[in-house]
């Protein structure tokens, strides 16, 4: 198909919902990276962390204070808190062990199972809608198509956090110490990095991140215990078309396949879905380590 | 209430040989003080065998009808198995406190299918066999039914399907490559063909002719686009089909999938989008300004979402159907059963509570005066006549299929029952062969 054809049906309309769906799936699978770039874990439970963020921010709002913001800050960093208890808890006696990778992997699926059931256990298995906060409770009309000035500014927070993790890992002390350890752990061992430490930092980081991404995204889709799998297979194809361990490659691989979702129904009624599966097949195939590589690029 | 129940093992009283024994001697009284291993195992067997075989091994000398009650009780979809467990606990009150069927108190083991069929049929081998349940009725889901209609016709035992739609189930097998219709599958309520029908009928009364859907990923979905296209063109209107979309089950959200539908800008669309698919869909349509850019949205499964009131209501003037709507007919029967149910659960019933409700009654008519055995629940079903709620009604011989009309209406505020009603509403009775002529150039079968 001539490229001007596909461009000729890909309306405005579809590139701002295709930023949405990336930019809310660019911070869980940025966090996803971050972590497995630094500490080399790859972190099953990133989408049921993703979850929580968002069934924190409905609780907040609809049970202790009705300020959306606040609910959006307690979603996340009770995600950091929950990401670090299961680091220091489980995940870090595991790095010196031989084979520890698998054991890691085992254990953050473990997760998956137990955060799912003990969210059915306390909210059930219907899903939930949160409002919008009030001051971004407007239409917007662009192109001819309406969309809530929630769904932009969503994508707007996107491109800041990218900006600011940009900044904060190629501009501060701690990012130097971050970029350093997930080159060498042993030279920055060496050196004085208290690593489990930094670990824990990551860990935390990756896992706010998750959360926040729940919680921003909870006016915009319905939260249900099914949430956290839909969203982890999602991150883990974009960490592999980005790059694991790349932040703009999270970023750009967010973005493609937020925009495949949104443009896949034009052209495939049904069976869509597939289309960032087989962009990750190509990009396995043809660039096996992803369209950008290694931390801080 | 409290008739019904939900069980895991339905074991219970296998565990116990002392009831067992009671049960053959002495009824009434607890456990023997001795029980060695032997007549433990001769027990067991025994309860197995009379369990298995009679079906009704009820703590009462009367002996209980047991029938079995598998709809979702979980998940995304979970409203329609409360709903249904209304209708069927209403029912089963009314029965027994009008001295039960013959004698017997009706007891109702009701069961979560998950909405899946491996889980469905699970939980059906252990009512009929550990529960030794008189019948089945139930199901939400086509595909969860489709599986089952094998299952229950190599098991021998009646199942009255109240809500799950597809015409697939009361085609009999070899009429289609998906027919699946068989002599114990009976189904009480419209099916998705009859609906279309009426969905057909509205959209050709309708100033509109590029019609688009949006459904659900499997077999319901594509089958309500199919019927209705088939339906339109049998009818002879004016109509293209310009636009299809397919979200998952389950969908988180569904702004793309509507993205692309309103940007096929179709005259209307049909949606069978159901349970909190459809509240979700609803929220996110209404912020997309899916309802300023579609002049018409008919809403297939609407009002069995809707009536309860939690979620996003449908919104007021679009088309909704539904299977039974409780001031159709305005019979007393129909009059009794709302304002009793509307006394009991302050809300008006749903056509899943309807049908529920109206399954257990279909049981107490088909084995009072009769013998309580399927074969014989079988034959009396084939072609019965029948009336409730809904209105009078039968069953077609070949299809098994109750000849009920289809019911759309216009979605409107009831401000005396505080809930959605259709408002005007509209009835349009068909019979089997009326739907067979306009399906004639599709290789649909009726299911009627």
């Amino acid at each position: 198909m001539d490229l001007s054809v596909i461009l000729w049906f890909v309306s405005i309309a579809d590139i701002v919902i295709g930023l949405s769906l990336g930019s809310r799936l660019f911070l869980i699978a940025v966090g996803l990276s971050l972590i497995f770039g630094v500490l080399g874990v790859l972190n099953f439970a990133h989408g049921a962390f993703y979850m929580i963020g968002a069934y924190v921010a409905l609780a907040v709002t609809n049970h202790l204070i009705d300020n959306f913001w606040l609910a959006v800050v307690a979603g996340a960093l009770a995600v950091g808190v929950v990401g670090v208890l299961i680091e220091v808890g489980t995940i870090r006696p595991l790095y010196e062990r031989a084979e520890g990778e698998l054991d890691q992997l085992i254990v953050t699926f473990g997760f998956v199972l137990v955060i799912h059931e003990v969210v059915r256990f306390v909210w059930g298995s219907q899903p939930y809608s949160m409002d919008a906060p009030a001051s971004l409770a407007f239409s917007v009309s662009i192109a001819g198509s309406t969309f809530s000035a929630y769904r932009l500014f969503v994508i707007g927070a996107a491109f800041v956090v990218m900006a600011g993790l940009w900044l904060f890992v190629t501009k501060t002390y701690f990012g130097a110490l971050v970029r350093g350890t997930s080159s060498d752990r042993e030279m920055a061992s060496m050196l004085g990095v208290d690593v489990p430490r930094l670990y824990t930092a990551v860990f935390f980081l990756g896992s706010f991140l998750a959360g926040l991404g729940g919680a921003l995204s909870a006016p915009l889709q319905s939260t249900s215990p099914a949430l956290g799998d839909q969203v982890i297979i999602d991150a883990f194809i974009i960490v592999v078309i980005g790059g694991l361990g790349s932040m703009f490659g999270a970023f750009v691989g967010a973005m493609l396949v937020g925009l495949m979702q949104a443009i896949g129904p034009q052209f495939i009624a049904a069976g869509h879905i597939a289309i960032p599966f087989v962009a990750m097949v190509i990009v396995l195939l043809f660039r096996p380590e992803g369209l950008f590589g290694g931390i801080g690029e | 209430m409290g008739v019904s129940h939900y069980t895991v093992a339905g074991l219970t009283m296998i565990g116990e040989p002392g009831s067992i024994r009671n049960n053959e001697n002495t009824p009434g009284g607890r456990a023997g003080p001795r029980v060695d291993r032997r007549s433990f195992l001769k027990a067991t067997g025994t309860g197995l065998a009379a369990t298995g075989l009679a079906g009704c091994l009820g703590d009462d000398d009367d002996g209980t009808v047991t029938l079995g009650a598998m709809y979702i009780f979980s998940g995304f979809a979970s409203l329609y198995g409360d709903e249904a467990e209304r209708g069927f606990d209403l029912a089963v009150e009314e029965i027994n406190e009008n001295g039960g069927i013959d004698g017997q108190d009706v007891e109702i083991i009701a069961r979560d299918t998950e909405g899946d069929a491996d889980t469905a049929i699970r939980q059906m081998t252990s009512l009929i066999e550990e529960d030794g349940v008189d019948g089945l009725f139930g199901l939400d889901s086509s595909g969860v039914a489709q599986a089952m209609a094998p299952q229950v016709e190599e098991q021998r035992v009646p199942l009255m399907v109240t809500h799950a739609a597809t015409p697939f189930l009361t085609s009999p097998e070899g009429e289609h490559d998906n027919s699946v219709g068989n002599e114990w599958v009976f189904r009480n309520c419209n099916n998705l063909s009859i609906d279309m029908y009426g969905a057909a009928q509205v959209a050709a009364e309708l100033n509109a002719t590029e019609w688009a859907t949006i459904g659900p990923d499997y077999a319901f979905g594509y089958e309500t686009w199919d019927y209705f296209q088939a339906y339109l063109e049998g009818l002879g209107a004016d109509a293209e089909f310009t636009e299809e979309q397919y979200p998952g089950l389950e969908t988180s959200d569904f702004t793309p999938y509507i993205s692309s539908v309103i940007g096929a800008e179709p005259d209307g669309v049909i949606t069978p989008l159901w349970g909190a698919d459809l509240t979700t869909f609803l929220g996110q349509a209404d912020e997309a300004g899916w309802f300023d850019e579609i002049e018409y949205t008919l809403f297939s499964v609407g009002m069995g979402t809707d009536l309860p009131a939690d979620g996003s209501p449908l919104p007021e003037g679009q088309h909704a159907s539904t299977r039974y709507d409780p001031f159709v007919p305005e019979s007393e029967e129909n009059e009794t059963f709302r304002e009793t149910y509307y006394e009991e659960y302050d809300t008006l019933p749903t056509y899943n509570a309807e049908g529920a409700y109206r399954a257990v009654y279909l049981y107490k008519d088909a084995i009072e005066g009769d013998e309580n055995d399927p074969e014989a629940i079988r034959d009396t079903f084939t072609g019965m006549e029948h009336s409730g709620p809904v209105g009078e009604y039968r069953f077609d011989e070949e299809t098994n299929q109750a000849v009920v009309p289809a019911i759309w209406g216009a979605v409107s505020q009831d401000e005396e029952w505080e809930s959605n009603v259709l408002d005007p509403v509209d009835v349009y009775d068909v019979t089997s062969d009326e739907l067979d002529d306009l399906l004639a150039d599709s290789e649909l079968p009726s299911g009627v």
